[in-house]
């Protein structure tokens, strides 16, 4: 018998950025992410109250999977970098907190939000156009032909993350490691389209950092490696499973099944899958490897026929390992296996990492599947450790779609904030211009002048997001790059001691003026450094990355801005 | 509870233990308290003024008492359960604790870590942690930055850790300084010899720059110009070098790692002679751990322990009569990695969750399924002729019985690496169901014989030896004890022991011990101090910002120095026999009067055991007057893991400046923020 129970009413928030509960609890975000921001950013603890594990992370990737909470908008937020982070991995943080600074500035500013709107979409059209042009001076070009761009886009993304506690030298190694890891990858000499390879991250606990390393083709760990055979060569027929050989009926699903108590479907599934293992045999199968469990009677018969055993491979090891071995999973145990389905490894051999016995198995073409074996003194470490250098190989990759990279430390933001108000100032010169393009988004000319201020205000944030340890952030009146001032420093040492911009192109001169970044300061038009300076940038960020990044940040802002009612269900 | 313990004989450390052990229970109820209130929701909950650092040193003083070779037992009881437990080390205690708190966490998974490669130095970890988060906080009062504080601290360790590698005792074989009859000539040669090779090897981390593989080269180039000198030397004195080993320094090693726990690393010893019986040479004696295991005899006195070759099982009532049939005779044997039962499954196996039996017509046969596949097992091992079976997990009841029955002696709950030394001496397989079973599994040649009658001391205690014919290295440590509640510690201390000797093996290797290596660290984070004190008030041109970090190096280095400081004076106090400004006093002498040798680490003077000449030291009671003084060690690779390890979990806390917590109660939680 059910009970009828009155439906209790939607809740209704109306104007929820007017809401000062809603503006507290974003407040509350952007201040949270913002104090992760950058290679000094602090960490957090990750926990659940009940107990477990408690994960330390300053990463976006990370935290905000973390953060639920009860508000929509803030739903909306998270969930919109999130799938940022998912297609490019980088510049979660730096989104998040220009998207939330943008949402506050425009509160602040009592800005209208339709107006707020279109300036925003004005402005980021202004980026993304002034970014995609030749002349562009934050953007670097990216030059294959020698590793140090490449380097020195790992190495930023690497030490942009201070749980990995790493030294310079192991900086140094470990950005060397991915960017190995990343040539690696490319094909050479397949013709027709290019398939990128994969990179397998394995990670070992307790070894030093330095002992981490790139090895072409795949490392598998062997939970059993006493009853291996020590090494094999000669290119060795394969088989890949991804079904359980378990000798389970897992197959079945959810229904259930009638079975007579005399019926041993046990012993029933164990001698179809002894059939399997005769097949394999006569097929002249040299390694077995199944995703999940094999039956150790399964094992037992396929060893003793000489057959190298490899079990519990996991999902992620699935495609690298069928693209190594050029081999067609065989997802059921109940059909014969087609001789197309097998492939082929060059090698075998075993390979010891502190505690762990790992198989090594080598392509026997080019299969352009790497693995790199990450180390770490603590699991805390090696968890950042992992993330950070699978985000910097993507990082890489998308290089290769857009071979450019911006500069990083801040400058670009600095750049960018410095032109944009450029730009409107050029506008407002010529009065009739201004007054129309004002007049076309619906506003005067001081109000336009307003919501520019917003979004350049919003960009200067995420610069100096960067410094946590009391310092203020400066922007120099020559090129507009981002300079941080220690806390404790004096007039003099501004003059004499500033040493480098934040991206590590620009040096301190005596002749070079400076502004702290909040406050209002004068529009001049951002100088392009000469080109012949010898300088390199020291800090870069990938730029199809930050793009989409600012592109994601001002359009999920321009949403929230745009809500204007949130109806709850709350039954 | 006065039997409890052999540190309890400080009494009137009774009454402090049992209002520490409350002030923790009372941690726990609190603890409890906050765990009830679940609810969906995400916290932020801030951190200010460094509570996370606060906690840790906290934490760290709580531990104090289980530092050094003098522990202070203390109990930690479970209001709940109402269970207790007696420990004298840190992990233990920590582990017993339960930590909820994100912090306790951290701590709790940095010492498992360091626990499970180790096994000892859990201890040093947690007290440095403590002494370190300490010296970071003083360093934030006193307005330096946290990226200085961490870029500082590291150049601290990193002095530290080179020290350490300095001042690192090889003994190759070859290395005559720890075998103390050796002649001044030989002793001054070596010295520079062993301090030649470790100087250039310890400069390696700093030319990284160059290549990996000129890196490599370079290693090996030290290493062979290592080997040719040592062997230049070694031709010279063979014959008197390799007597003096076999002779002394072997058992003055044990002597040096046993800090104070005498007879267990006794016993530590013993094991190790016993698996390596064959093998005499400290050249390439290695003692395999995984080979090692304990049996534990109540009701005996403690003087009883002993090393045995083989695998020692207790049997109970029904195995007896079972064994007296089987003792004379050559066995075959049959091993099971998994349990011996109907129901056990291989892991990973997952059971139909929708299955039904359905039978259409009345049963016919009484016996169960389970009863019919125990016969069929059964049968199978009698068809093998197995009288012995060697297990990882455990058998069912029925099977037990069926197997005694059938004379079939059925071993159960041993380590698997024991299982897999038989299978590899015995020549059978490791099979994981019983029906896997073949000939060629199963192994011959294993004998049972009853160790030792014991039946005046207990009757029920029937302890038999699992051998087989060929030496396999596998070694029972035999620990007797009359009181149960200590056996736990005293398998403890003994896998301690024997894990110190492991790892001094492995290294090949020691480590000055009794605050040696510590002074020597305290000397040169001092020195460096002072460089940069001087350089700061003579920098030209004179630029604030300079001046500043190399005053904040110079004060973060000092508090560096300070907490290994606090960690020799702690295992001073520990001993119970001096204050802490008698302690302080005694070092800080030491460290003046040390300016002038400009030596390394051995020329400082034990502290805490050390030799009489010194006004400061402890006479050992053993120690005879003319017997030179026991010269204590440390192990090199967990002295440099336990303080890097230390070093890494403050950084953590010191950069952490928020705890997002997901599951809590809105209206508990007063000081939190909600997302």
């Amino acid at each position: 018998m059910s009970r009828v129970v009155k439906k209790t009413p939607s809740v209704c928030t109306d104007m929820p950025l007017n809401n000062a509960e809603v503006c507290a609890k974003l407040h509350l975000m952007k201040e949270l992410l913002r104090s992760c921001y950058g290679p000094t950013g602090r960490l957090k603890h990750i926990r659940n109250n009940i107990g477990g594990r408690v994960t330390t992370s300053s990463s976006s990737s990370v935290l905000l999977p973390a953060l639920s909470s009860s508000q929509p908008l803030l739903n909306l937020i998270k969930s919109s970098i999130l799938n940022h982070i998912s297609r490019f991995s980088d510049c979660g943080l730096f989104a998040a907190i220009f998207c939330l600074s943008l949402l506050e500035h425009v509160r602040q500013h009592e800005l209208r939000e339709n107006l707020a709107i279109k300036v925003n979409k004005h402005c980021l059209s202004l980026c993304t156009s002034y970014l995609q042009r030749e002349d562009c001076a934050c953007r670097v070009k990216v030059n294959f032909c020698s590793s140090q761009n490449l380097m020195t886009l790992a190495g930023s993304i690497i030490s942009s993350k201070p749980a990995c506690l790493l030294t310079e030298a192991e900086k140094h190694h470990i950005s060397t490691m991915v960017v190995r890891a990343f040539l690696q990858t490319i094909p050479c000499s397949t013709p027709g389209p290019v398939t990128l390879g994969h990179t397998v991250t394995v990670t070992i606990v307790g070894l030093r950092v330095l002992d981490s390393a790139v090895f072409p083709g795949l490392l598998v760990e062997m939970y059993d490696p006493f009853d291996q055979t020590d090494s094999s060569s000669g290119p060795l027929r394969t088989v890949l499973f991804s079904t359980s050989l378990a000798g389970d009926l897992a197959e079945l699903g959810d229904g259930t099944i009638e079975v007579d108590p005399d019926v041993d479907t046990d012993l029933q599934v164990l001698n179809q899958l002894l059939e399997l293992g005769k097949q394999l045999v006569e097929d002249e199968v040299r390694l077995c490897v199944c995703q999940k469990v094999i039956h150790p009677v399964l094992q037992q018969y396929l060893r003793s026929h000489g057959v190298v055993v490899l079990e519990r491979l996991g999902m992620a090891l699935m495609e690298p390992l069928s693209m190594l071995a050029g081999t067609q999973p065989v997802a059921t145990l109940h059909a014969r296996i087609l001789s197309t389905a097998y492939g082929r490894v060059k090698n075998l051999s075993t390979k010891q990492f502190g505690f762990k016995t790992m198989l090594h198995l080598q392509p026997e073409g080019e299969a352009a599947v790497c693995t790199m074996v990450l180390c770490h003194r603590n699991e805390t470490m090696l968890d950042e450790l992992k993330v950070v250098c699978q985000k910097a190989e993507h990082g890489l990759r998308l290089t290769l779609k857009e071979p450019s990279a911006l500069l990083g430390g801040g400058c670009t933001e600095t750049h960018l904030s410095a032109y944009v108000k450029h730009k409107l100032f050029l506008l407002l010169q010529g009065q009739q211009e201004a007054s129309e393009s004002a007049a076309g988004l619906g506003c005067s000319p001081a109000e336009f002048l307003l919501g520019v201020k917003v979004f350049c205000r919003s960009l200067d944030m995420v610069a100096r997001s960067l410094e946590h340890d009391g310092g203020t952030s400066v922007i120099d009146l020559n090129h507009a790059h981002h300079w941080t001032v220690s806390a404790g420093a004096t007039k003099e040492d501004m003059v004499g001691g500033l040493g480098l911009c934040g991206c590590g192109l620009v040096e301190n001169s005596p002749s070079t003026k400076w502004t702290f970044l909040n406050t209002e300061y004068a529009e001049f038009c951002p100088a392009p450094l000469l080109g012949d300076s010898c300088r390199k940038p020291t800090v870069l960020d990938s730029f199809t990355a930050k793009v989409n990044a600012l592109q994601v940040a001002v359009e999920t802002a321009n949403l929230v801005l745009d809500v204007r009612y949130i109806i709850e269900d709350v039954n | 509870m006065r039997g409890a313990g052999c540190g309890m004989s400080e009494f009137p450390d009774l009454c402090k233990v049992l209002e520490l052990s409350t002030v923790i229970l009372r941690s726990i109820i609190r603890d409890h308290h906050i765990r009830q209130a679940v609810m969906l929701k995400s916290v932020t909950a801030n951190q200010q003024q460094y509570v996370g650092l606060q906690e840790l040193s906290a934490l760290a003083r709580t531990l104090q008492p289980f530092i050094g070779p003098q522990k202070k037992y203390r109990f930690i009881q479970n209001v709940r359960s109402g269970e207790s437990a007696l420990t004298c080390s840190c992990f233990c205690a920590i582990q017993n604790l339960e930590p909820t708190c994100a912090l306790g966490q951290l701590v709790c998974e940095t010492l498992q870590e360091h626990e499970k490669i180790y096994h000892t130095g859990s201890g040093c970890l947690m007290f440095l942690a403590g002494a370190w988060s300490s010296a970071a906080l003083l360093g934030l009062c006193q307005g330096i930055s946290v990226t200085q504080i961490i870029s500082i601290m590291n150049e601290g360790i990193e002095i530290c850790l080179d020290a350490v590698r300095k001042s690192a005792l090889l003994f190759n074989g070859l290395d005559v300084r720890l075998s103390r009859r050796s002649t001044a000539a030989v002793h001054g040669l070596e010295l520079s010899l062993s301090e030649e090779a470790f100087c250039v090897a310890s400069n390696l981390p700093f030319n990284f720059q160059a290549p990996p593989a000129k890196v490599y080269q370079q290693a090996q180039n030290i290493r062979g110009q290592r080997q040719i000198k040592l062997s230049r030397y070694f031709c010279e004195n063979k014959s008197e070098m390799v007597s003096e080993f076999e002779t002394c320094s072997f058992a003055h090693i044990a002597e040096g790692l046993s800090h104070s726990c005498d007879n267990l690393m006794k016993l530590a010893v013993e094991v190790m002679q016993v698996q390596s019986r064959s093998n005499q040479d400290i050249t390439t004696v290695t003692f395999d751990i995984s080979k090692v295991t304990t049996c534990v005899l109540f009701g005996l006195p403690e003087d009883c322990s002993c090393a045995v070759p083989g695998c020692i099982v207790l049997l109970s009532d029904e195995q007896v009569s079972v064994f007296h049939h089987l003792k004379t005779k050559r066995l075959k044997v049959a091993l099971i990695d998994g349990d011996l039962s109907h129901s056990y499954h291989h892991m990973g196996f997952k059971r139909p969750a929708g299955m039904q039996h359905v039978r259409d017509q009345p049963s016919v046969s009484e016996s169960s399924t389970e009863d019919k596949w125990v016969k069929k097992v059964v049968k199978l091992f009698l068809d093998l002729g197995v009288n012995l079976i060697l297990l990882t997990g455990v058998a069912c009841k029925p099977m037990d019985q069926n197997c005694c029955r059938n004379q079939i002696l059925v071993v159960e709950k041993l380590n698997s690496s024991v299982l897999r030394t038989f299978a590899q001496s015995t020549g059978s397989a490791l099979v994981t169901y019983p029906s896997q079973l073949r000939d060629h599994c199963v192994g011959t040649g294993v004998q049972l014989a009853l160790w030792r009658d014991l039946s005046c001391y207990d009757r029920k205690l029937v302890p038999v030896n699992i051998s087989t014919e060929e030496n396999t290295g596998l070694v029972t440590a035999i620990l007797t004890s009359s009181v149960q509640c200590k056996s736990q510690l005293q398998q403890d201390r003994f896998w301690a022991c024997a894990y110190r000797l492991h790892h001094a093996l492995k290294d090949r290797a020691l480590l000055p011990g009794a605050g040696r290596t510590e002074m020597f660290c305290i000397h040169l984070l001092q020195k460096q101090a002072q460089n940069c004190r001087e350089k700061s008030t003579n920098s030209v041109p004179p630029s604030a910002a300079g001046t500043a970090v190399a005053l904040h190096t110079s004060v973060m280095l000092e508090l560096m120095a300070d907490g290994l400081m606090d960690y020799i004076t702690t295992v001073m106090i520990n001993s119970g026999k001096m204050s802490k400004v008698e302690a302080r006093t005694i070092v800080t002498r030491q460290l003046q009067t040390f300016d002038v040798h400009q030596g390394n680490a051995t020329k400082f003077p034990q502290l805490v055991l050390g030799n009489e000449n010194e006004a400061f030291v402890f006479p050992s009671r053993k120690q005879t007057e003319c017997a030179p003084a026991v010269e204590v060690y440390d192990n090199l690779c967990v002295k440099q893991e336990a303080w890097r390890r230390a070093l890494d979990l403050v950084f953590l806390v010191l950069q952490t400046d928020e705890e997002v917590v997901s599951g809590l109660d809105q209206k508990m939680e007063k000081d939190t923020m909600m997302l």
